[in-house]
């Protein structure tokens, strides 16, 4: 531009604006209407779109997929473009080219010429820019996939979207062996709601084969969806779908459909995603909805993970049952034959079936509808249930979830099974956690703790099997193994070993103080009184235990013989290691107490005087240990005074005076009586204090 | 009465002179498309308003900065608004820019006599850049936290100095804090004081040259 | 060409100009007014019954001082306040609940069992064990929480 044209322009300007109008208010008018027009539009967008918020930053989520604002989205396509050492060109040096190029158009257009259309090499340039730009921008909006967006028409993405997508983002990292159902299901970690309440079970398991396995739903949405439904698909039979995968138009179901040829079509990895989605790699659900039904709960096994994965995978005839007719009577398999046809009708079906079949049936009752022929599966037993090939059904990351599951399942069902054992059994004396607590069958007498874990420090598995099996007579356990007598078969008798000792690593009592004397100190004859007067009589004569006044074992036992007969106790006797209980110093002055009590000859004195029994002396006290905690006041026979034992009961009279064969008291302890169990519930009574009762009732069951 | 209270500030302030020298001076006859300028500077207005706002609750902070964003938008009334019409303010804000600058291209308006006027605006264009690119890690949420993480990775691939303009953003080798402090510093203090004294520049050169004619398709050669 | 019609037109456009400027303008004072006096306005959270502790540990005819925690939500921030209250019972069955917060300039006034009254340290302020000014600048008797008893608990309406 010369000076001349220079010149021309500002007279050519002058004379336009005379032309002109003011710039208030034409001009500002249109502006006016103009930021209006903005300002509206601008509330429109606020209102009904608003200002996004995302979730907080979380620098430690490396899976966000980063965006720039959308006006940067060009520069950050070019990147593409540009790999590696080439991303200078995209970074830096197109950017500055456009910013100089700007700064110098004034001096690179220098013509006088100013509308578009004369100046084409310029409208060139930045209708090429522009386009460039906005092509660059559309490529980017297209490349980034935005998760929330394939959701659209996907039923189990748009699940997922509403509602885990928010907190855990587009996928999920499922650690191995998570039973995703029921996290899903329960909701199990922080902040995490149990969804049970809003989504249905079906569309849990859909979530779970989603989460899992992503492109399976990809794959149901592409082949099934135009006839199926997820929920309708999800968890159901894999044998079911393996026959319509593999059959293709010759699967029944399927033979009306055009249907393309699954083999040809779906390549094995697409096949094992889209099952892998259909039935979630998921141990817990995989067991509940194909192995359950023969199972139960869970399955005892001992094998290790290979083995078990072998059997599962080649299925067959695994099961051996044994013919129970070598074992039970005709009444009792019929019974379990009415049970499992329906288990409503019998009452001790269930006893039955607990003590027999569910170790390997677990708690779930085996359906027959044919009686005849459940009693004849039942007294043959054999190979009786014929498990599918699970290998050729279920994928490698299910059958994988299926034996952990398994596995862990079977590990842990030994504990839960001595829990209710111990319940049943035990805790009437030793309270629900082995915590102890007054011995019903010896008046003024402490059962001390047996979940501390001094205590189970001190007794192996072996010592605690002898102790259920033979029971403690002395201290009135009644011996609890069949073999003794008992009601527990030795798996029972082990299964309460393994829940006993579960407590060694975490027990749930202490010592109580007045036991643990190491902390404090109590004179010899203080703890001569409550601990070793229990067996060896208060003036040291002997009880149970022998007298430590009799000369013999004076003269048997050196002073450092029955200090370490109390440390370390008396295998043969119940008579336990007070070393772990009491300090050194504490049974050395017991020792010395024992020493220097007077010798003498006065033996055991026997106990009672069979024959002849006083209620008030005799009876009353065996009942109030061993009856009165449950015989009282809360229904039933009442044993709180004679006036009630002679006439309460549920079939009073209890007791019929001189007639023990047709006293239910008298039937009730010796275990003649057969309808329930025998009494007390703890174990039969000492056969001292059953002949007690019984010679009292002989006598006529006076009150006196 | 209104005549007089005005009679009275115009002989103590002059404003009548700087009124008519502003608003009632003589302007070519134009087209629609001349009202993108004042149409930027409206946003500008926008976001300066709405932004003034946005500091009353607003803290930057990595531990407060997304609960007071959370805290504008569902808490505060009309907060939703002020923040709405901010964020979309700049949106709008690049947008009316570029399309300005590209009518400015096209119509030639940036030829004598007005070349400094378009440095400005060029200038101009830079700081809304820049406002966008710091005001995009504000609410610290996710898509801020990353955006920004990348589009500062981006500046530090500058050869030779890349790495060191990467750190003279963040304040540091990653993002943190101190980048959430000084992006916000610029956003509010040094960015508006230069869009207020680049506008104020462009402003003036506006009036004093006046706006450009429309061109002729068929002008003088 | 009629000017006085042009001129018409001008002041109409002009008039429209203003009104526009006027309507956006509110469209920013009056939202932004809203926004700002928002958490202003905002109503007092809903008072609560808080537990103080075990009735039977009020002295009669002492005032107690109880202390609990409560929870306040202020802006975006939760934040746990101390909550100080003397309680003061004659007969172990009414009670009265005080605040431990001198009524002048706020400082925390606290009981002088030897002189049988509170005392502020920060100017030498006197409250009764009723909470009545005995001496010094503050304008009036101790703030008092409404109380009740349950279950041999003492509650404060408080928040």
């Amino acid at each position: 531009m010369n000076e001349k044209e220079k010149k021309a322009y500002l007279e050519q300007y002058k004379k336009d604006k005379e032309k002109g109008v003011p710039f208030f208010p034409d001009i500002l008018f249109k502006d006016a209407i103009v930021s209006l027009i903005i300002f509206l539009g601008l509330i429109a967008v606020a209102y009904f779109i608003g200002a996004p918020l995302e979730e907080r930053a979380n620098p430690s989520d490396t899976t966000y997929t980063p965006k720039p604002e959308w006006y940067f989205l060009f520069i950050f396509q070019l990147l593409k473009y540009f790999p590696g050492e080439l991303e200078v060109v995209a970074v830096v040096v197109i950017p500055t080219l456009a910013i100089i190029l700007l700064f110098l158009l004034p001096f690179l257009d220098l013509s006088a010429k100013r509308h578009f259309w004369n100046r084409p090499w310029i409208t060139v340039l930045v209708v090429s820019s522009v386009a460039g730009v906005l092509f660059l921008t559309v490529q980017s909006i297209r490349e980034t996939p935005p998760p929330v967006e394939i959701a659209q028409g996907d039923p189990i993405a748009t699940l997922y979207v509403e509602n885990c997508a928010s907190c855990h983002g587009g996928t999920i990292n499922v650690p191995e062996g998570t039973n995703l159902h029921d996290v899903i299901a329960q909701g199990n970690h922080e902040g995490m709601p149990a969804w049970s309440a809003d989504i249905t079970s079906d569309d849990i398991d859909a979530l779970a084969g989603f989460i899992l396995s992503p492109g399976g739903n990809a794959l149901f949405n592409e082949l099934c969806r135009t006839c199926h439904e997820p929920s309708e698909l999800v968890a159901s039979d894999p044998i079911e779908l393996k026959a319509a995968l593999d059959e293709g138009r010759a699967y029944a179901p399927h033979a009306e459909v055009t249907i393309p040829d699954w083999n040809e079509v779906i390549t094995p990895q697409k096949r094992t995603a889209l099952l892998n989605f259909l039935i979630a790699p998921d141990g817990q659900r995989l067991f509940a909805t194909n192995c359950a039904q023969c199972h139960g709960r869970s399955i005892s096994f001992a094998g290790n993970r290979d083995e078990l994965r072998d059997l599962i995978s080649q299925g067959g005839l695994h099961l051996e049952m044994p013919p129970w007719r070598e074992t039970l009577d005709n009444n009792q398999i019929s019974t379990l034959a009415e049970y499992v046809t329906n288990p409503t009708a019998t009452g001790n079906g269930s006893e039955l079936f607990a003590q027999y079949c569910a170790s390997c049936h677990g708690e779930r009752i085996p359906t027959m509808d044919d009686y005849a022929a459940a009693l004849e599966i039942i007294a043959t037993g054999g190979a009786h249930q014929t498990m599918p090939v699970w290998g050729e059904v279920l994928t490698s990351e299910q059958l994988d979830a299926l034996v952990n599951f398994t596995m862990d399942a079977a590990r842990g069902a030994p504990l839960e099974l001595g829990q209710g054992l111990f319940a049943e059994n035990c805790a009437i004396c030793h309270g629900d956690f082995g915590e102890g607590g007054p011995n019903p069958t010896r008046p003024d007498d402490v059962i001390a703790p047996i979940s501390t874990s001094e205590y189970l420090k001190t007794r192996d598995d072996h010592t605690l099997f002898q102790i259920i099996a033979q029971g403690q007579p002395n201290f009135g356990m009644s011996p609890f193994g069949s073999a003794f007598g008992g009601p527990l078969d030795d798996d029972q008798v082990n299964t309460l070993v393994v829940f006993i000792r579960s407590w060694e690593a975490n027990p749930p009592v202490e010592l109580p103080p007045e036991v643990d004397a190491r902390s404090v100190k109590l004179s010899a004859d203080e703890v001569y009184t409550q601990l070793c007067a229990q067996c060896h009589g208060t003036d040291g004569l002997g009880l149970i235990g022998p007298s430590l006044r009799d000369p013999d074992f004076r003269a048997a036992n050196t002073p450092q013989d029955i200090f370490e007969t109390i440390s370390r106790g008396h295998e043969a006797t119940p008579m336990i290691r007070w070393g772990d209980l009491l300090g050194e110093d504490t049974i050395q002055d017991l020792t010395d107490f024992i020493l220097g009590l007077e010798i003498s000859d006065a033996g055991v004195q026997p106990q009672a005087t069979p024959g002849f029994s006083s209620f008030a002396e005799d009876v009353m006290p065996i009942f109030e240990a061993k009856c009165a905690p449950c015989h009282g006041s809360m229904g039933g026979w009442d044993s709180e005074s004679y006036e009630a034992v002679m006439t309460t009961g549920r079939n009073a009279p209890t007791v019929i005076p001189s007639d023990i064969e047709n006293s239910i008291l008298a039937q009730k302890i010796t275990g003649t009586q057969t309808a329930g169990k025998i009494m007390p519930p703890g174990g039969k009574m000492t056969n001292n204090e059953i002949q007690i009762v019984l010679d009292w009732i002989v006598a006529g069951a006076p009150d006196n | 009465m209104i005549a007089k209270i005005a009679n009275w500030f115009d002989e103590r302030v002059g404003w009548k002179v700087i009124w008519e020298a502003i608003f009632l001076r003589k302007i070519p006859k134009v087209n629609w498309f001349y009202t993108l300028g004042s149409a930027t500077l409206f946003t500008a207005v926008n976001q300066a308003v709405t932004g003034i706002l946005l500091t009353i609750y607003y803290v930057p902070t990595p531990d407060h900065a997304y609960d007071s964003v959370q805290y504008i938008t569902t808490q505060i009334p009309m907060g939703w608004l002020i923040r709405g019409l901010h964020h979309w303010g700049a949106s709008a804000m690049v947008v009316l820019t570029v399309l300005h600058m590209l009518r400015v291209i096209l119509l030639g308006a940036y030829k004598y006599p007005r070349e400094v006027t378009w440095f400005t605006g060029v200038f101009l264009l830079l700081v809304v850049i820049g406002f966008g690119f710091t005001g995009y890690l504000l609410p610290w949420d996710q898509k801020a936290y990353w955006g920004s993480t990348v589009g500062t990775q981006i500046a530090g691939a500058a050869p030779v100095i890349g790495d060191w303009i990467l750190r003279v953003m963040r304040g540091g080798p990653d993002l943190s804090a101190v980048t959430l402090a000084r992006f916000f510093g610029v956003h509010i203090w040094v960015l508006p004081a230069s869009l207020i004294l680049l506008v104020a520049i462009h402003m003036y050169l506006i009036i004093k040259i006046g706006i450009s004619a429309v061109p002729k398709k068929e002008e003088l050669a | 060409m009629n000017d006085g019609k042009q001129l018409d037109r001008r002041s109409f456009l002009g008039l429209i100009t203003w009104f526009i400027g006027g309507s956006i303008g509110a469209g920013y004072s009056i939202p932004a007014i809203a926004y700002i006096v928002g958490p202003a306005a905002r109503k007092e959270e809903d008072q609560a019954w808080l537990r103080l502790g075990a009735a039977s540990k009020v002295e009669l005819g002492t005032p107690t001082l109880f202390k609990i925690k409560v929870e306040r939500q202020t802006g975006w921030i939760t934040n746990e306040k101390e909550l100080s209250v003397y309680v003061l019972t004659e007969n172990g069955r009414d009670f009265v609940a005080m605040s431990n917060i001198c009524t002048h300039l706020g400082c925390r006034v606290r009981w002088i069992a030897s002189q049988d009254q509170f005392f502020c340290p920060c100017h030498n302020a006197a409250f009764s064990k009723n909470g009545e000014v005995i001496d010094g600048p503050p304008p009036r008797p101790l703030n008092q929480y409404q109380v009740k008893e349950e279950d041999g608990q003492l509650f404060v309406l408080g928040g």
